[in-house]
C-alpha cells in the first residue's frame, strides 16, 4: 500500500465513522443536499420533458404546414404575451385563402373545451371543429366507422368523431361508442366514427380524448362563426416562402400587419421553446436556493462535529499532523457528507422520473447529473472550508487539553 | 554526553482576567542527554506539564530558547514543529489520549500516516512487534474503550514508539493505574530505556515513580529547584 492511499484510507476511514456514529444526524445533514439537488434535478428533467412534449405535439402535425394566428406575436414576445384574442378570422378568411392557388390545403380551426356527456358518464374534452382536412393534418385515422367529410360540413350534420379513449371513458369501449349519441351543452349528436389510438404518451392520449366536429356545425356553440386559426400547407417545402407572402396579402386586405402572424412550425416551436426555458430556468434558479440552504445546513454540522471533536484534533496534532492534514480530514467528511445527500437526491429523482414518464416525457440528461454531483461536492468544500479551517487553526496545546 | 533537548531561560506566562500575569515557567533552563532516564517531579500547579508540553513542541514559551539535537527551533514553520514533533518525540498522556474510533493497531500506527519521511520499515509489521513485545497483539483489532487502562496505556506507548523517536515524555503515565499497573508500565518504560537507548522523561507529582529512575528533577513555582 502507498502512502498516499493509506493516508486517503485512513482519512476516510475516520470520515466514515463518525457517520455511522450519528446516523440519524448525517442523515439529516444531507437531507438538505439531497432535497436541493432533487428539486434540480426535476425541474430540469421537467423543463426538458416539456420541450420534447412541445415538439411531439409539433411533430403530429404534417410536414410543410404554416399556422395563420390572431396577435402579433414578435411583438406579444417583446411586450409580455401574444396579443392573442385581440381578432378573430371568419369564413371570408378562409374563402379567400381557399381561392389562393399556391397553398395545397387550408384547414380552418375553432377549438374550446366541453364537458362531454353520453352513456352513464361524462368528461371534459377538447373540441376541434374543422373542415375533413383536419384528419389529415392532425394524422388520424378510423379505427371503428368513418370520418367525417366536408358534405358533412356544408350540411351541418350533427355528427361527431371522437378519440378511442373518449369513447371508453362514456360507453365503456371505443367500439360500443360507435352510433351512440353524446351530448354537448345540451345538444345531441351522433358519433359516426372513433379515431386510432395514438396510443403512449401524454400528448396522444390528449388527442385520444379529443370531439372532432365539422365546423359548421359548430356554429350552435360558436355564434360569431369566428376561425381562430388556419393552418395552411404548401406542397413543398421550397413553396413555403412564397406561400408565406401571397397568405399575408390576402391576410393583409381585412387586417392591419400587426393584428396577426404567419408563422411556420419550426418558428412556433422556438418561439415556445425560448419561452419554457427562461420559465425553466427561473424555476431551477429558484430550486438551487434549497441547495444554498442544504450548504448552509453542513457548515452548521461541521462546526458542531469540530467543537465536539477538539480532543482528537489535538492528539492528531501531538502525533505530528499539520495543520493542512487536519484540514483535509474535515473537508474530505462535508464533502462525503454533500456528495452522499446528491447521489441520494439523483437516485431519488431517477425514481420519480421512471414512474412519470409514462405520462409525460420527463428525463435527466447527463448534464444535469454531472452538475448535479459536481455542485454537491461543490458545497461540501464551500461551506466545509470554513470549519475545516477553524478546526485546523486549533492550537494543539490547547486543543489537547480541551475536556 | 549528547544532548537531546537543551532549553535555555524559558519563561512562560499566561494572561488571566484583570491584566494579572500568571508565571507558570520561570527562567528554566535544562538539558536532557541522549540515553537518560529521568523524572520531573513537583506538585500539581508547578509548572511540569507546562514545562513538558514546550520539550516536546507542542507549546510555545513566552520568552527562551529550546535547541533540539542542538538546532534552535524558534524560527520554524508549523509544518516544520509538526515534522518535528512526528520524528523525534513520543508522547505518552495520563488520559493515554487513544482515538476511540480506530483500532488499538490503528492507533500504533496514526503518527506513521502523518509522517512525511520515507519510513525503512513497515509501520503495520513494526506495530504488531510492539504489541507483541508488550502483550498485546491479542488486542490488535480491539477498539481503545473495549481494553484495560493498563492495556490502554501499553498501546499508547507502543504509538509513541511506532516512529522511533529519540524521546519519549510521559506525562503522568501511571495516573489513571492501580499501583501494580502503574509500576509495570513504569517498567516497561526503563526497559525501553535500557535495551533500546531511548531517552525517557516522565513527568510526576508521585514519588514512589520518580525512586524508580535514575535523574530527578525537581520543579517548584515554576522553578527547577535540583536537577
Amino acid at each position: 500500500m502507498t502512502k498516499t492511499m493509506e493516508y486517503i484510507i485512513f482519512t476516510l476511514k475516520s470520515a466514515l465513522f463518525d457517520f455511522s456514529r450519528n446516523k440519524g444526524r448525517t442523515f439529516l445533514t444531507s437531507l438538505g443536499i439531497l432535497i436541493g439537488v432533487l428539486a434540480v434535478v426535476l425541474l430540469t428533467a421537467a423543463g426538458l420533458g416539456l420541450r420534447k412534449y412541445i415538439q411531439q405535439q409539433f411533430e403530429l402535425l404534417g410536414s410543410n404546414l404554416v399556422t395563420v394566428l390572431p396577435g402579433n406575436l414578435d411583438e406579444g414576445l417583446s411586450s409580455g404575451g401574444p396579443a392573442f384574442g385581440r381578432i378573430n378570422f371568419s369564413e371570408e378568411d378562409f374563402q379567400k385563402l381557399k381561392r389562393v392557388r399556391i397553398i395545397k390545403n387550408v384547414v380552418p380551426l375553432y377549438s374550446r373545451s366541453f364537458t362531454v356527456s353520453g352513456g352513464n358518464d361524462s368528461k371534459y374534452s377538447e373540441l376541434y371543429a374543422s373542415t375533413a382536412d383536419i384528419f389529415v393534418t392532425f394524422n388520424q385515422k378510423a379505427e371503428y366507422g368513418k370520418l367525417f367529410t366536408n358534405r358533412d360540413v356544408e350540411k351541418r350534420s350533427k355528427i361527431v368523431v371522437i378519440g378511442p379513449e373518449l369513447g371508453k371513458k362514456l360507453f365503456g369501449s371505443a367500439k360500443k361508442a360507435l352510433g351512440q349519441s353524446v351530448k354537448i351543452e345540451k345538444q345531441s349528436f351522433k358519433v359516426i366514427g372513433i379515431t386510432k389510438s395514438k396510443g403512449g404518451g401524454l400528448t396522444s392520449q390528449d388527442l385520444d380524448n379529443a370531439v372532432y366536429m365539422p365546423y359548421k356545425t359548430a356554429y350552435v356553440f360558436n355564434t360569431e362563426k369566428t376561425i381562430m386559426a388556419f393552418y395552411i400547407q404548401a406542397r413543398t417545402e421550397a413553396e413555403i416562402p412564397e406561400m408565406k407572402r401571397q397568405a399575408e396579402k390576402i391576410m393583409l386586405e381585412n387586417f392591419d400587419d400587426d393584428e396577426f402572424s404567419i408563422v411556420e412550425q419550426k418558428d412556433l416551436l422556438s418561439t415556445i421553446n425560448s419561452i419554457f426555458s427562461i420559465v425553466n430556468t427561473v424555476l431551477v434558479a429558484i430550486a438551487a436556493i434549497s441547495l444554498l440552504v442544504g450548504g448552509i445546513g453542513i457548515m452548521n454540522i461541521m462546526y458542531v462535529t469540530v467543537t465536539e471533536r477538539i480532543k482528537e484534533i489535538g492528539i492528531r496534532r501531538a502525533l505530528g499532523a499539520r495543520k493542512f492534514d487536519i484540514l483535509s480530514q474535515f473537508l474530505v467528511e462535508s464533502i462525503i457528507l454533500s456528495l452522499f445527500g446528491g447521489l441520494a437526491g439523483l437516485l431519488l429523482a431517477y425514481i420519480i422520473v421512471f414512474f412519470v414518464q409514462p405520462l409525460f416525457p420527463a428525463y435527466i440528461d447527463t448534464f444535469s447529473v454531472v452538475l448535479a454531483l459536481g455542485v454537491s461536492s461543490g458545497i461540501g468544500i464551500i461551506f466545509g472550508v470554513f470549519p475545516a479551517k477553524k478546526a485546523a487553526d486549533l492550537s494543539p496545546i490547547d486543543a489537547i487539553r480541551y475536556e | 554526553m549528547t544532548p537531546i533537548v537543551r532549553i535555555e531561560h524559558v519563561e512562560k506566562t499566561y494572561e488571566l482576567d484583570d491584566n494579572v500575569k500568571f508565571t507558570a515557567l520561570n527562567n528554566v533552563s535544562l538539558t536532557l542527554h541522549k540515553g537518560e532516564f529521568s523524572a520531573l517531579i513537583g506538585p500539581s500547579g508547578s509548572g511540569k506539564s507546562t514545562l513538558m508540553h514546550i520539550i516536546g513542541l507542542l507549546d510555545k514559551p513566552t520568552t527562551g530558547k529550546i535547541f533540539i539535537n542542538e538546532k534552535d527551533t524558534a524560527h520554524l514553520s508549523d509544518n516544520e514543529i509538526s515534522t518535528l514533533r512526528n520524528e523525534y518525540v513520543g508522547f505518552v498522556f495520563q488520559q493515554f489520549n487513544l482515538i476511540n474510533k480506530l483500532t488499538v493497531v490503528e492507533n500504533i500506527i496514526l503518527p506513521t500516516v502523518y509522517a512525511r519521511k520515507k519510513l525503512a520499515y513497515d509501520p503495520i509489521k513494526k506495530a504488531h512487534e510492539i504489541m507483541e513485545q508488550f502483550g498485546i497483539l491479542e488486542k490488535a483489532r480491539s477498539y481503545p474503550n473495549r481494553i484495560s487502562g493498563g492495556q490502554q496505556q501499553r498501546v499508547a506507548i507502543a504509538r509513541s514508539l511506532i516512529m522511533e523517536p529519540s524521546l519519549i515524555l510521559a506525562d503522568e503515565p501511571t495516573g489513571n493505574l492501580d499501583t501494580k499497573t502503574g509500576n509495570d508500565i513504569i517498567q516497561l518504560l526503563k526497559k525501553l530505556n535500557e535495551k533500546e537507548k531511548i531517552t525517557v522523561l516522565i513527568v510526576t507529582h508521585e514519588h514512589d515513580v520518580a525512586e524508580k529512575t535514575r535523574r530527578k528533577i525537581h520543579i517548584v513555582d515554576g522553578e527547577i529547584v535540583s536537577s
